[in-house]
């Protein structure tokens, strides 16, 4: 196995909110390992943020020990951790040209005047950043200005790089332009980085591995795939794409199978998550109590209406037609709605609002999830 | 590996940020020995008689029914300032943000209404003796013989000319910040032009009128130069009370008794305007569109009243100005009017010493307060430590109290060994220091709250340390605040005199007191020619000052908007 880079353990932080305590990490275990692109996706303050920002020293960890390239670093501050950041909106200094921007690590370095100018010409190039030296950061468009933030922080060549949304700011093709840069960039160097957003194409499309955070705490890590069709939880299947999610009645349990109760009648049988990790907010599967059918909406097929055990059946409710696909709802007796994007073929048969149709469940691509326990 | 380790947020400051803690060290030590010693020798001075605690000072004080009647006074003196001060400021306000009266005219009230604010605070007195006073110019040219510009009246005006510019800077912001939208709703709802200025622009405006109001009754009630020089026997207030009760009576109980009274309503005062401030007016303030859209044009009659008002007091200030040239230009004030120099040839001569110990006080307290001032708006606005509220109050407790009250502490508390400095230098810088860093302080802490803290993490996450990153990255970018700070700062050590006239010595001297000296001897040419040297001196470096303001910040003013601007968090 090759050297760790980055090892959390049980990092928890808690911070005082008017009279009580809001846990906004809790016990975060995670083992990065060199020249590795590591992405934390989650909803707005579930903690992502804090974690990179413990991970950088801009925030002391309340309990638990973060160690870098195997040295404990929990309280070391930020200046002696030999981390890169960079942030959402950049932080460029707006009184020092881009010059004096990309030098300012290696100055307060005490590197010699040659070194230093050649580094940041370097750095500048690798960004793809020419004849700019001697601009401020005011002249720069927000592109430009990603990139010096970049070459900032690259030229200083960091044990690890944390970004935090450093796209956010840009427009839409612009942002997908520089995800590929970044990754680029990130290989060429080989350097590990920890990448914080809350957009999950960028997520998927940029890391190794990604770590999916809720309210705290970590859902799932792994790899793009991993996450997409092995969900550990509710939360990640909902999060990641999009899910339908049926409760169904269980009426047998078989090793990592589980039979439910269709609503018409019939059964239905697909595998099981058992989740690695002791939750307690999960109940446990139990005949005769409901679990969680995780289904894709690619992963449905729409028939006429056929109305036999082996099948759902539904009311078409909304069916658009995007060019690529259908995208129809479908509204069950009990009127959960169903999303089923089926791909266009010439020639098909398009179903229409308020027609009466079955849909069938490839087993292969469903999944059983524990429900979560009501609150009492 | 999972034992959970003592949290780490309460580890100690000293070990975490030795810097910060040195600073926070030293800062207390300083607030200890200029800010809360001498108020505390004060209270003693005043509450203890024979070494147990006693009223008897100041149930002897309020016995006396002529210092009973200062009270009165300086609280009816105070109060017509405050009305007077405000109403003039709101029209001069309304003139610049309200009027279509052309540009020029609006930058000749601006140009004006700052000549009181760069002066020293009896400039006006001055001149108002030579034009009103005994055998005073517009007298003679009226042809009035018996009226006395001695007295309430006198002192009144002249407070009222002194401090009416910063109602009008108050109230302009005010005005300006409001929704030109909120005019045009009310025009089209129907409501008259005069409707419209009662119900929308005058309930607007209050919040900037309640705090005119109590800055300027602030300001009357400390004021202690121009009732010295226009008030007479016959009109009495606490702090020229108290100055001659010191001076001439050597009575310090008595004194510190004096401004005991002085400082309960300054206090309250004080608290009333952060109370007001914290608040934060219900102006809706929608970016700048409002602005933009024009506000509503003011009554035809209104608009009348404000350009005559504002063209007679103009005229006055600009009259009385010109009086003190003159009065610094005449051989005999009202007797020989013939054109001489030699009233300047006397202050080079004889008042050297005065100037150069005022420039170098001067100096010496804008770049040492201007030092404390950024560490301290630093600290407060960045660093959470202990006992936070006190720190903020303390810094500026010397500023909220009336100069002569802190005068009278510095005396008492810095007479005496251990820390002996009556006479010396360090005592008058300190004097100003004290009283005039507040401004820097505030501008510090509100340019550093529009300075993301992320420029300072990026900072230290390139490796630089706290003290590099400062040096580097924050002080640079707060330069025009600072630079804001040390002009007030630069000004008010050149011509204020409430709190020093009690600590200058024969060693260090200054212009403001060789003003008061000349005065008190009806040496008028004297005085004037003083006053204009310090006037020119103060205008000079207030103008590099501001110059070097629009300097520093010509680099990155545009990428203000960009950067300073918190996105996400």
């Amino acid at each position: 196995m090759k050297k760790l880079a980055l090892n959390l353990t049980d990092v928890t932080k808690t911070f005082q909110k008017d009279d009580g305590y809001i846990t906004a990490v809790d016990k975060v275990n995670l083992q990065v390992e060199e020249g590795e692109m590591v992405t934390f996706l989650g909803p707005s303050g579930c903690g992502k943020t804090t974690t990179l920002r413990m991970v950088a020293g801009f925030e002391l960890p309340t309990s638990g020990s973060i160690t870098i390239r195997d040295q404990d670093m929990t309280n070391t501050p930020v200046n002696k951790r030999k981390i890169g950041f960079v942030f959402q909106n950049y932080a460029l200094f707006p009184h020092m040209s881009v010059y004096n921007n990309v030098a300012y690590g290696l100055k307060a370095r005490g590197e010699k005047d040659k070194d230093i100018k050649d580094k940041v010409k370097n750095a500048l190039l690798l960004v793809g950043l020419k004849d700019t030296e001697n601009r401020y950061p005011s002249q720069l468009s927000g592109g430009e200005q990603q990139r010096v933030a970049l070459a900032r922080v690259i030229v200083m060549e960091p044990n690890l790089l944390l970004m935090d949304e450093p796209l956010s700011n840009l427009d839409a093709k612009l942002r997908i332009h520089m995800r590929t840069e970044i990754r680029k960039l990130q290989k060429t160097l080989g350097i590990t980085c920890l990448y914080v957003t809350h957009d999950q194409s960028e997520a998927l499309s940029m890391a190794d591995r990604i770590v999916v955070m809720n309210k705290g705490k970590v859902e799932q890590v792994g790899t793009a795939f991993e996450i997409y069709s092995n969900p550990q939880s509710l939360f990640v299947a909902d999060f990641i794409g999009q899910a339908n999610i049926m409760h169904l009645e269980v009426t047998s349990l078989k090793d990592e199978m589980i039979e439910v109760n269709t609503h018409n009648g019939g059964v239905f049988t697909a595998r099981c998550i058992v989740p690695d990790h002791i939750d307690s907010s999960v109940e446990n599967y139990k005949t005769g109590k409901e679990a969680a059918l995780v289904i894709r909406p690619e992963s449905i097929t729409v028939i006429p209406y056929k109305g036999g055990e082996d099948s759902f059946n539904a009311v078409v409710s909304s069916s658009i037609f995007v060019g690529s696909h259908v995208e129809y709802e479908l509204t069950l007796a009990n009127n959960e709605v169903i999303k089923a994007f089926i791909p266009y073929t010439n020639k098909m048969r398009i179903f229409s609002e308020g027609e009466e149709v079955s849909f069938v469940i490839d087993p292969v691509n469903a999944l059983f999830l524990p429900r979560k326990k009501k609150k009492s | 590996m999972s034992t959970t380790k003592v949290p780490r947020t309460r580890s100690s400051m000293a070990k975490r940020e030795p810097v910060l803690f040195g600073t926070l060290v030293a800062i207390w030590l300083i607030f200890a020995i200029f800010i809360f010693l001498p108020i505390i020798r004060l209270l003693l001075t005043t509450f203890v008689v024979d070494g147990s605690i006693s009223f008897a000072n100041l149930i002897k004080i309020m016995g006396k029914s002529y210092n009973m009647r200062a009270l009165y006074n300086s609280l009816i003196l105070a109060t017509a300032v405050a009305v007077a001060g405000t109403v003039l400021g709101y029209i001069f306000a309304l003139a610049v943000t309200r009027t279509s009266l052309p540009p020029f005219y609006k930058g000749l009230l601006g140009a004006v209404t700052i000549l009181p604010l760069i002066s020293p605070p009896f400039t006006s007195s001055i001149s108002l003796t030579l034009a009103l006073g005994p055998n005073g110019m517009l007298l003679n040219a009226l042809g009035i013989s018996d009226f006395s510009i001695y007295g309430f009246l006198g002192t009144w005006i002249s407070e009222t000319l002194t401090y009416f510019p910063v109602a009008f800077m108050v109230i302009t912001a005010v005005l300006n910040t409001m929704s030109a939208n909120l005019d045009d709703a009310a025009l089209s709802l129907g409501s008259s032009r005069w409707r419209m200025f009662r119900t929308i622009t005058i309930p607007l405006s209050l919040p900037g009128i309640g705090n005119s109001l109590l800055l300027l009754f602030g300001a009357s009630l400390a004021d202690f130069a121009t009732p010295l020089i226009l008030g007479g026997h016959t009109f009495p207030v606490l702090p020229t009370e108290a100055y001659l009760m010191i001076t001439g009576m050597f009575d310090l109980k008595g004194g510190a008794s004096l401004s005991f009274l002085l400082l309960l309503p300054a206090l309250l005062v004080f608290i009333l305007q952060r109370v007001l401030i914290g608040k934060k007016s219900y102006v809706s303030v929608t970016g700048k569109n409002g602005a933009k859209s024009g506000f509503g044009k003011l009554p035809l009659s209104l608009n009348i009243i404000i350009t005559a008002v504002c063209t007679f007091t103009v005229a006055f200030i600009l009259y009385l100005y010109a009086i003190i040239l003159w009065g610094s230009l005449v051989k005999v004030w009202g007797v020989n009017n013939t054109v001489t120099f030699e009233h300047f040839g006397y202050v080079f001569a004889h008042g050297k010493k005065a100037i150069t110990d005022t420039l170098l006080i001067a100096t010496l307290s804008t770049v040492i307060g201007s030092v404390l001032g950024v560490l301290i708006g630093y600290i407060a606005q960045r660093k959470n430590f202990f006992a936070k509220r006190i720190f903020e109050f303390g810094s500026m407790l010397n500023y909220a109290l009336p100069g002569t009250v802190v005068g009278i502490a510095y005396i008492i508390a810095f007479n005496q060994k251990p820390i002996l400095l009556t006479g010396t230098l360090s005592i008058l810088v300190a004097a100003y220091v004290f009283r005039y860093y507040a401004t820097g302080i505030r501008s510090v802490i509100a340019s550093l709250a529009q300075i993301d803290p992320a420029l300072e993490e990026a900072s230290f996450s390139l490796g630089a340390s706290t003290v590099r990153t400062f040096t580097h990255v924050t002080i640079p970018l707060i330069i025009p605040a600072v630079l804001a700070g040390m002009r007030y700062l630069f000004i008010h050590s050149m011509t204020a005199i409430s709190a020093t006239i009690f600590l200058v010595s024969v060693r260090w001297t200054l212009l403001t007191t060789r003003i008061l000296e000349s005065m008190t001897e009806l040496q008028f040419s004297q005085a004037s020619a003083f006053s204009i040297v310090l006037i020119v001196i103060v205008f000079i470096v207030d103008a590099i000052m501001l110059a070097l303001m629009k300097w520093s910040t010509r680099k990155f003013t545009q990428q203000e908007a960009i950067s300073y601007e918190k996105i996400g968090a």
